[in-house]
């Protein structure tokens, strides 16, 4: 580094005038000064600030992970009777208690939760800052918005349509397909390993039933719990399915479990639940209905 | 028509009406009241009670002047720092005007806080400092001449007061002798210290000051400021005395005491120095007074180095004064938001060491100009 040049005395004052007079020219004669007037004019936040929240309802699955993962308890389901929608389930904030870390935005399997550039949401009153589903409801914001999220199209099977063909299996060109017997039901469902999957969408095209469809996935940055069925606890209740947000659960009836009534006739045969993995967000909603300790799910609580 | 004139024919006009109305008044009284009537409109009616209240309108006048211009100087002050450093300045307050009105709203903010005496105050020292600060750095403008025809200075002969710039410079350096007082008297370290420095920079400024202002002198040959303004019609002094033109501007801003040179305000090590326990209004006259301080000196340099109210007849000859007199505070402005505070050791070596050999220097220049001919 080479050395300074040694300022005299008459340096020292002049360089720095050099510099304000510089900085003058800049901001009171060619152009404006670096402050922004901030209630009149506003900075052009970037899309991926954390400001206020919005829900996109009809992405919305209300399957409450954002509820769970939220550090600050911050948020709550609230029960609705949407005119469009029916009887659902989604998700307020209380913005007093949250802390912008942004958890439920990055953890919602569908991206129905947004963060906006909203930040002014200082109030005189404590109740003015919790926002309802009601007040947080912007259908329309996704579209206004670039993703940032990975997503990548996948292909989900309708387990009511399926035959056990194995046309897609055989179809497939990475063989990440592999045909699995259910347990005590007697049929076999197809299993797609995900990380394989391309999405070259052949199997979609060669399955006879169109129980096949692509549909986007977005990659969370959080481990999904998976539900582990444990068969002899399955009392055939259906009150996982029932519970299930993403329809990822099907009760299907298992042959030979039929028994014969006093009056001769056959009852109806007992039934399980089948699992399609590729449907599942993780949130744990099955495992909570079940009474009868018939799911387990390592690390999610009660 | 000067100044005088023109306040004196105010003065008389009025006194003739006033004395219209009063005769007409003592015509409606009793006759036993003719007498004292006659007495009182003739007293107001004389040469020498018209002279008088016409300095005090001649008085009025320029104070009300020096007020606005404090007043521009401390918008132009803040606005100009604030674009120097790449914010707004003042804005809100007189939006149109490009927020001028924040110094009257900061004004009324002080008058209405508190004044708070220290209780180990010297009651006496602490009330009188801030009245000779203000006052004496008010009487130096008494002889400071705006124009030719526009100064508190002028008689009816149009000529000014003889030694008119040796006043401005007595009543200019009062000042530190108040700034002590009011140091010592407030019964704090930091104001005390504030005040001895004061005192020191006083003492190592004011001495190459007067000999620039000395070799001035030497050149007009003149102690008067109309004098020495119209020595300048041909030839600015500040372009043969360039040297002692900067070396007054550097006094100028250390007996100011503005920013390279505020040790005795300086706010990181001494918390506003002096003005420390004084609050409310009165430190309001000290910063008020400060600015006004500065309109003087710039008012100086005009009428010593920088020809005073010549220019094109365009514009008329105060605005010319005020001109260059705002351009000459702006340039001190200027260095003073970009150039850091000096040490006390630094301060006295630039004073004695480095300004006191350059104003001889210059001194010597103005006799050898003087003793060539050519002034």
């Amino acid at each position: 580094m080479p050395a300074r040049k040694r300022l005299n005395s008459l340096g020292f004052v002049f360089r720095p005038m050099k510099r304000t007079g510089k900085q003058v020219w800049e901001s009171l004669i060619v152009g404006k000064p670096n402050t922004v007037l901030y209630p009149y004019h506003k900075l052009n936040l970037p899309p991926t600030y954390r400001g206020k929240h919005t829900l996109d309802f009809k992405k919305c699955i209300g399957c409450a992970n954002c509820v769970q993962i939220c550090p600050n308890d911050c948020m709550w389901m609230e029960k609705l009777d949407d005119p469009e929608l029916g009887k659902i389930e989604r998700p307020g904030i209380d913005m007093g208690r949250c802390l912008f870390c942004g958890f439920c935005v990055e953890v919602c399997p569908t991206v129905a939760l947004h963060e906006t550039v909203e930040f002014e949401l200082a109030s005189g009153d404590r109740d003015k800052i919790r926002f309802g589903p009601k007040e947080l409801r912007d259908d329309s914001y996704a579209e206004r918005i670039v993703e940032e999220r990975q997503k990548r199209a996948v292909p989900v099977l309708d387990l009511d349509k399926c035959t056990g063909c194995e046309k897609c299996a055989g179809e497939c060109p990475e063989m990440c397909i592999a045909m699995m017997p259910i347990e005590s039901v007697g049929k076999l469902k197809p299993e797609i390993a995900l990380p394989k999957c391309t999405a070259c969408e052949k199997c979609v095209v060669a399955c006879p039933e169109k129980a096949l469809t692509m549909k986007d996935m977005y990659e969370s940055y959080f481990e999904m719990p998976e539900p582990k069925f444990i068969l002899k606890n399955c009392t055939g209740c259906s009150a996982c399915a029932k519970a299930c947000p993403a329809d990822a659960i099907y009760m299907m009836d298992m042959p030979g479990t039929e028994r014969i009534l006093k009056d001769g006739k056959k009852s109806k045969p007992k039934k399980r639940a089948v699992f399609v993995m590729e449907k599942c967000v993780g949130c744990g909603k099955c495992f909570r209905a079940c009474k009868f300790q018939s799911i387990e799910m390592p690390g999610v609580k009660k | 028509m000067n100044l005088f004139t023109f306040s004196y024919g105010i003065i008389h006009w009025l006194v003739d009406l006033v004395n219209h109305l009063w005769y007409w008044l003592g015509d409606l009284l009793p006759w036993e009241f003719g007498d004292f009537f006659d007495d009182v409109g003739r007293f107001a009616a004389s040469d020498a009670h018209i002279t008088v209240m016409a300095i005090l309108v001649e008085v009025l006048i320029i104070v009300i002047i020096a007020l606005v211009n404090v007043l521009n100087f401390i918008w132009i002050d803040r606005k100009f720092m604030g674009r120097m450093f790449d914010f707004y300045g003042p804005y809100y307050v007189g939006y149109r005007i490009g927020g001028w009105l924040q110094n009257l709203a900061d004004g009324i903010k002080l008058f209405v806080k508190e004044i708070i005496t220290p209780a180990k105050a010297d009651k006496l020292g602490f009330l009188l400092g801030p009245i000779i600060f203000v006052g004496s750095s008010f009487l130096a403008l008494s002889t400071i001449p705006l124009g030719r025809d526009f100064g508190i200075s002028t008689n009816a002969s149009g000529a000014g007061v003889p030694g008119s710039a040796l006043i401005a410079f007595a009543f200019f350096a009062i000042a530190p002798f108040s700034i002590l007082i009011c140091g010592w008297s407030s019964n704090n370290k930091y104001t005390l210290i504030g005040g001895l420095r004061s005192a020191a920079q006083m003492m190592s400024y004011e001495i190459p000051m007067l000999l620039t202002v000395a070799s001035v002198f030497l050149m007009a040959g003149s102690f008067n400021f109309t004098e020495i303004v119209d020595a300048q019609h041909d030839v600015w002094f500040a372009i043969p005395l360039f040297l002692g033109f900067i070396v007054f501007l550097v006094c100028l801003v250390a007996e100011v005491e503005i920013q390279p040179f505020d040790l005795p305000e300086a706010e990181a090590e001494l918390v506003e120095g002096w003005t420390t326990e004084y609050s409310g209004m009165r430190f309001g006259l000290f910063m008020m007074t400060s600015y006004l301080r500065g309109y003087i000196g710039g008012a100086l340099a005009t009428a010593l180095f920088l020809g005073g109210w010549h220019g094109p007849a365009l514009i008329p000859d105060p605005i010319w004064f005020l001109i260059k007199a705002y351009i000459v505070f702006v340039i001190i402005e200027w260095m003073r938001w970009s150039v850091p505070r000096v040490r006390v050791d630094q301060l006295l070596n630039i004073g004695w060491k480095r300004l006191m050999p350059l104003a001889m220097l210059n001194l010597l220049i103005a006799a050898s100009l003087k003793t060539l001919g050519w002034f």
